[in-house]
């Protein structure tokens, strides 16, 4: 992994940076003035790219950021998404309740699952993630009564105002932006920095005097919030939600978006979002075989891009070889 | 509830944990001895179903299809593994965690697919031999022939991946690779063979557990997702690259999926992955120690 | 103002560690000296709870600290540096201060400032101090390894330890470089009045900078007193010295 665009150190990597500011604030206008000239099938195709990249976002904040092996990242995104699912549905509490608990609950889910993930170190962390993510998923899956089981929740009631896909696109577009500042602020904040130091060097990071397993777990919490809202968004766009967003291999879709993009570089994971959205939009639609060529895409980027395609072009345009970086957890 | 019910679904438990046993000893030697976490282990143990259906049925008619399979089915699996390891494998082992598992769930999606392509999206099916067809009543409760069967092939392949990692060099050289990598470059063992070797007898076991699985469930895509979450459960639980640790949480989720189905039925599929969390919660490196 | 006692730690059968004894009286500057094995890297994981001992008990300014966490030590003052290079790669050498510094003063967790504008001059008077000022934006692995060896004992200096703890300090170093180090060993004893305790092959090195040094041989302390003493002692010089000369 190259370095994380923390350092303001290169000329040539702060010109670069600046640039991309400015792309960035082109890309926000055009994406704010866009809608009117779009069909609904681009306009629900790029709502659902901003709800992804979301979702990508917050997993490379602990993945990219963090080091930690997150393997089930989906299970927060699930619970979000089931939490509005359940609060509309069952109760008749507000709109906004629905809103506001669901990153909460994802975040409690967060806390609870990493309290026992951060007590282990690499692959060990990166199974316990999964094995308990997979209970999640089997408990939403069995718990017919509550959550409809394998059936999903259908025709969730949104207001009114939200029922145009114009609206959806907005609030996407809002919260996807706010998020993703928030997401930058803290990665360059004190906590980002302790979190990159942690995995570069944890047991150096433990010896300053950085209490590693709470820092970790802080970031997974935050990481697990964003997820949720993520999960919002979804049921926003979809009206409906199913155990498929708590299943491993969602998860594996949301890592292969981070490699694809780059995780050391912000916006990667953004990008990654989109490019794979796009694609299993397109291609899909003309060929039965899109997990093939996902396949295929995932298995060339391992073996000849694995900084991903932003990396790439950060090292290229920064003029910067930083190179892999080794191993990132012992495996016992 | 009475106790012949109990002990029915105690050998069936234990049969199934057998067969979870065969399929997770290749994925936590492949660990142990590359240090690889291999999504696509499940995708070889869907190959092997396959092949063995197709084997069974093309090859020969009657009782020696399916004998035949069981033979050939995980040996073409193996030479797949051998394939992946020499051309795709080899070429990572420098590099993060992350990526060599990146690596292996492309396979996942690529054999997928082509299993889809091959074969359709269909079920397919595999008859017994008449010899392990049918079942036999223990104090009023039948136990099909085939579990007895598994019951035997478990421990077979338990015993005979014990004298291979006991009584043979190679054996010995994998051991020592588990326990430390550099140790054995300092004794000048080509480690490049040995991952190769091993890497193929983990698919293999992962084939003839595909193979043995064939008769007994509907052959089709998807169980390849299934399995691999299970073996990766086991494997952690009993001790990354542990077989012995794997071979006693197989046992133990086998079991405890048999009788969960036989308590709750409705939530027997959550079972697994709770006895996953508490053991992992009170022992959160494995039952065994790691590396062996 | 560090007493360790009775220290002992094995590893499955093997004692790593056996019986150590430690006094390191404030401001002074102490050494573990002992051949190959002897237990020293196991010694510094133990005092700075890397590891945990079997038996035995570490006492800091007047307090256990036996149990305590790596994070916990480092708050109470002690600070070490590591044998082989243990800096942040993937961050630049202010940065790689800055973290200790952070941690230190209990702002690690911040999450909406910005890095940059908080403990700037905290950080800054460590680089200086360490000469390391010019080097500030650059990132770490870009260094020699000397200096990078420097940053790795900036990176303690950030904790702003009582304690100073150097794991081989010198270990791979160029005779230049080593000269740099004892210099900086010298000032950080002298004029900044920290207390170190070092571990050291260069016997040479041992006996210019050290007040105290303990011999360790397999595990257990031998001798322990003012260089001169330890310098006659025999059980030493049969252990140790007279080996490598």
């Amino acid at each position: 992994m190259s370095t994380l665009g923390l350092q303001k150190s290169k000329p040539g990597a702060e010109r670069m940076f600046s640039a991309s500011r400015v792309i960035l604030l082109v890309l926000l206008i055009i994406a704010i003035v866009l809608p009117p000239f779009l069909s609904p099938y681009y306009l629900y195709l790029l709502t659902t790219i901003m709800m992804t990249a979301l979702l990508a976002a917050s997993l490379n904040f602990v993945l990219g950021y963090g080091g930690l092996l997150q393997l089930h990242h989906a299970v927060f995104f699930g619970v979000g998404a089931y939490t509005v699912a359940l609060v509309l549905t069952k109760t008749s509490w507000p709109f906004w309740t629905a809103v506001i608990a669901a990153p909460i609950v994802a975040g409690f889910f967060a806390l609870l699952i990493g309290w026992f993930c951060v007590r282990l170190r690499g692959l060990y962390f990166g199974m316990l993630t999964l094995a308990l993510g997979q209970l999640v998923w089997a408990v939403v899956y069995k718990w017919r009564s509550l959550t409809g089981g394998d059936d999903g929740i259908h025709a969730i009631p949104v207001p009114d105002y939200l029922a145009s896909p114009t609206s959806v696109y907005y609030v996407n577009l809002a919260v996807l932006v706010i998020s993703l500042i928030i997401l930058y602020v803290i990665v360059k904040s004190p906590f980002g920095l302790t979190l990159v130091a942690t995995r570069d060097n944890p047991v150096r990071s433990q010896s300053v005097g950085v209490n590693i397993r709470r820092h970790q777990l802080a970031a997974f919490v935050l990481a697990g919030f964003f997820a949720g809202v993520s999960g919002v968004l979804f049921v926003l766009i979809e009206q409906s939600v199913s155990p498929s967003l708590l299943y491993w291999s969602k998860s594996a879709e949301i890592l292969i978006m981070c490699l694809l993009g780059g995780m050391a570089v912000f916006m990667g994971p953004t990008l990654g979002a989109a490019v794979l959205v796009i694609l299993s939009m397109v291609v899909g639609t003309y060929i039965d075989y899109w997990l093939l060529v996902l396949g295929l895409v995932l298995l060339l980027l391992v073996l000849f891009l694995p900084q991903g395609v932003l990396g790439f072009l950060q090292e290229k345009l920064s003029g910067r070889k930083t190179g892999e970086g080794g191993e990132r957890d012992a495996a016992s | 509830m009475n106790s012949a019910a109990l002990a029915s679904q105690l050998l069936i438990g234990l049969s199934r944990g057998m067969l979870y046993f065969v399929v997770a000893a290749g994925l936590t030697l492949v660990f142990g001895v590359l240090r690889v976490i291999n999504f696509a282990h499940g995708s070889l143990y869907m190959l092997g179903a396959f092949f063995s259906f197709t084997f069974a049925t093309v090859l020969a008619q009657g009782q020696a299809g399916f004998w035949l399979a069981l033979l050939l089915a995980p040996l073409a699996v193996a030479l797949i593994s051998l394939l992946i390891e020499r051309g795709l494998l080899r070429f990572i082992y420098q590099r993060e965690h992350l990526m060599q598992m990146l690596l292996t769930y492309s396979l996942v999606l690529i054999f997928g697919d082509l299993v889809k392509l091959i074969w359709g999206s269909q079920y397919q099916s595999l008859s017994l031999p008449g010899i392990l067809s049918g079942s036999f009543t223990l104090g009023g409760v039948a136990i099909p022939w085939y579990n007895l069967f598994l019951l035997v092939m478990g421990p077979l392949v338990a015993l005979g991946l014990w004298l291979f990692l006991d009584r043979t060099r190679l054996g010995k050289i994998c051991r020592a690779t588990a326990t430390d990598r550099e140790m054995v470059d300092i004794l000048g063992v080509n480690s490049t063979w040995v991952f190769a070797a091993v890497f193929a007898l983990g698919g293999w076991l992962a084939g003839l557990g595909g193979a043995l699985m064939a008769p007994v469930v509907n052959i089709s895509l998807g169980m390849d997702a299934n399995i691999i979450i299970y073996a990766f459960l086991i494997v952690v639980v009993g001790g990354l690259g542990n077989i012995w640790g794997a071979l006693i949480s197989s046992l133990i989720i086998g079991v405890g999926e048999a009788m969960g189905a036989l308590f709750m039925p409705d939530w027997a599929i959550v079972l697994p992955y709770v006895i996953t969390g508490i053991l992992l919660i009170l022992r959160p490196s494995g039952l065994l120690k790691s590396v062996w | 103002m560090l007493q360790v006692e009775g220290l002992a730690k094995s590893f499955g059968g093997f004692k790593a560690v056996a019986e150590a004894r430690l006094h390191v009286p404030k401001g002074q500057v102490a050494a573990v000296i002992g051949p190959n094995g002897a237990g020293k890297s196991t010694l510094f994981n133990l005092i700075t709870g890397h590891l945990k001992p079997d038996a035995g008990r570490i006492v800091f300014k007047g307090k256990d600290i036996t149990a305590l966490a790596p994070h916990q030590v480092s708050r109470l003052g002690v600070s070490r540096s590591f044998q082989l290079l243990n800096v942040f790669p993937r961050l630049t050498v202010f940065e790689n201060v800055q973290v200790a510094v952070l941690a230190r003063l209990r702002q690690s967790g911040k999450m909406f400032t910005p890095a940059r504008k908080l403990v700037v001059t905290e950080t800054t008077e460590v680089l200086d101090k360490l000469g390391l000022t010019a080097y500030a934006d650059r990132l770490c692995t870009s260094l020699s390894y000397g200096d990078q060896k420097v940053v790795e004992i900036a990176i303690s200096l950030g904790s702003s330890p009582e304690l100073l703890l150097l794991d081989e300090p010198t270990a791979g170093m160029s005779p230049e470089e080593t000269r740099t180090i004892v210099q900086l060993i010298k000032n950080l004893s002298g004029s900044e009045g920290l207390t170190i305790l070092l571990t050291e092959h260069d016997m040479d090195l041992v006996f210019d900078v050290a007040q105290r040094i303990m011999v360790l041989h397999q595990g257990m302390t031998i001798a322990e007193g003012r260089p001169e003493d330890v310098k006659k002692d025999k059980a030493v010089q049969n252990a140790y010295l007279g080996e490598t000369g």
